[in-house]
């Protein structure tokens, strides 16, 4: 570490208030944290992550139903969870928002956007938002993938256009899939888009 | 990231050592070089205000160009409910601190279909500093302002006066973390013969 590295990292702290409120996202080749904590699926089950948790892989999205990147991404994130979920993946869907600050995040506006969206994945509640917390999530959507070994290998977003699919050159997530369904590591571990903040429960 | 004491000042004891890490972090590898400011980015222009589609490359020369003693830049959408709640804080922050030296370099997520109403809400605010609708790569993007960002909406930046980034909060920010935080770059207020900052020392002349 060189004279001026060392005095950055000596103040460094002082630039992260608590009040920042930064999270720090999973890293990659964690487990998935909270795993049996059960959430309420929109058929009034109660779902864990390793209760979804699938033989290639597992992937964990939290998303929501009112933002607009969210919203642009929904009939992709369904296609993907569609298609995955036959080879082996295991997906969940998770809205982790406070539906006080957007009343269709609520448990009935979920059950609506999972029949219009005609999902073959669940799609969970999160109604205290600490899986949220705990995974580091910060915006909608954002998207962890688990290998076949329970182990991060993929973490960021959809793609890198949300407004329209036929504009899209890179598949951050898709390429992701088909890298931990044949049991390879992504080539793009890790990737960003902007995004909704999560709106979490006090 | 240096921050400021409580005074708003650097601390005496780290001044120079944080000034030689600045110095062997002024070439970092995501920000492009400077470059000279696109024609919307005149600081401070009257008139109503021209909102430019502009690339990465744009946007960084408008928040980089010489002139401010501190820069914020905020991130916002024209849907983005919390990035609108905040706007009124942010715009009286900037009006109260501008000819203290703060310009206010806005940059909007939304699409380039959504200028018209993007200058509205900016001449509703009645904003005449920089303002962008970004395009390009997110990611790069993201990158580029903060390698720790996540890319939530809204989040705001503080440059100062040599283009160092100082701070970014995630997420809303208030009047207050704002003083708190970029009120020590800025200048005295010419406007009043006694400035308000405490430790705020007028320039020898």
């Amino acid at each position: 570490m060189t004279f001026a590295a060392a005095a950055l990292a000596a103040v460094l702290p002082a630039a992260l208030p608590a009040a920042l409120q930064m999270s720090t996202p999973l890293a990659l080749g964690a487990k998935a944290p909270m795993a049996t904590t059960k959430m309420k699926n929109v058929d009034g089950k109660m779902l864990s992550i390793a209760d979804v948790a699938g033989k290639a892989g597992t992937l964990v999205i939290f998303t929501c139903n009112h933002c607009p990147f969210a919203k642009g991404w929904e009939q992709r994130i369904a296609e993907l969870g569609a298609t995955y979920a036959k080879k082996g993946i295991g997906v969940l869907l998770i809205n982790a928002n406070d539906p006080a600050m957007h009343a269709e995040d609520d448990f009935a506006g979920t059950q609506a956007r999972a029949k219009s969206l005609g999902l073959a994945v669940p799609y969970v509640v999160d109604d205290t938002s600490n899986v949220a917390r705990a995974f580091g999530a910060s915006v909608t959507p954002e998207a962890f993938l688990f290998d076949a070994g329970g182990k991060l290998a993929y973490h960021g977003t959809i793609d890198d256009n949300h407004r329209d699919p036929s504009k899209v050159e890179k598949r951050y997530l898709k390429d992701a899939l088909d890298a931990v369904v044949a049991g390879k590591r992504p080539a793009v571990p890790e990737s960003k888009g902007l995004g909704c903040g999560i709106k979490f429960r006090s | 990231m240096p921050d400021l004491d409580g005074g708003g000042r650097l601390r005496p004891m780290l001044a120079p050592a944080l000034f030689a890490a600045l110095l062997s972090l002024a070439g970092d590898p995501a920000l492009p070089p400077p470059q000279p400011p696109a024609p919307a980015a005149a600081p401070q222009a009257p008139g109503p205000p021209a909102v430019a589609v502009a690339e990465l490359p744009a946007i960084l020369a408008a928040v980089r160009a010489p002139g401010a003693r501190a820069v914020l830049v905020n991130v916002w959408a024209s849907w983005c409910e919390p990035c609108r709640a905040e706007m009124p804080e942010l715009m009286r922050f900037y009006r109260d601190n501008r000819a203290r030296g703060l310009r206010l370099v806005l940059i909007s997520a939304d699409d380039e279909q959504e200028r018209g109403t993007v200058e509205r809400l900016l001449a509703a605010a009645a904003f005449d500093g920089p303002a962008f609708i970004k395009r390009g790569n997110d990611m790069d993007f993201i990158d580029a302002l903060d390698r720790r960002w996540s890319g939530e909406l809204p989040s705001t930046f503080v440059f100062d006066g040599r283009g160092q980034k100082r701070k970014f909060w995630p997420g809303t920010i208030t009047y207050r973390e704002l003083e708190r935080s970029v009120g020590g770059l800025l200048g005295p207020d010419p406007a009043k013969p006694a400035p308000t900052h405490p430790k705020t020392r007028r320039p020898k002349p």
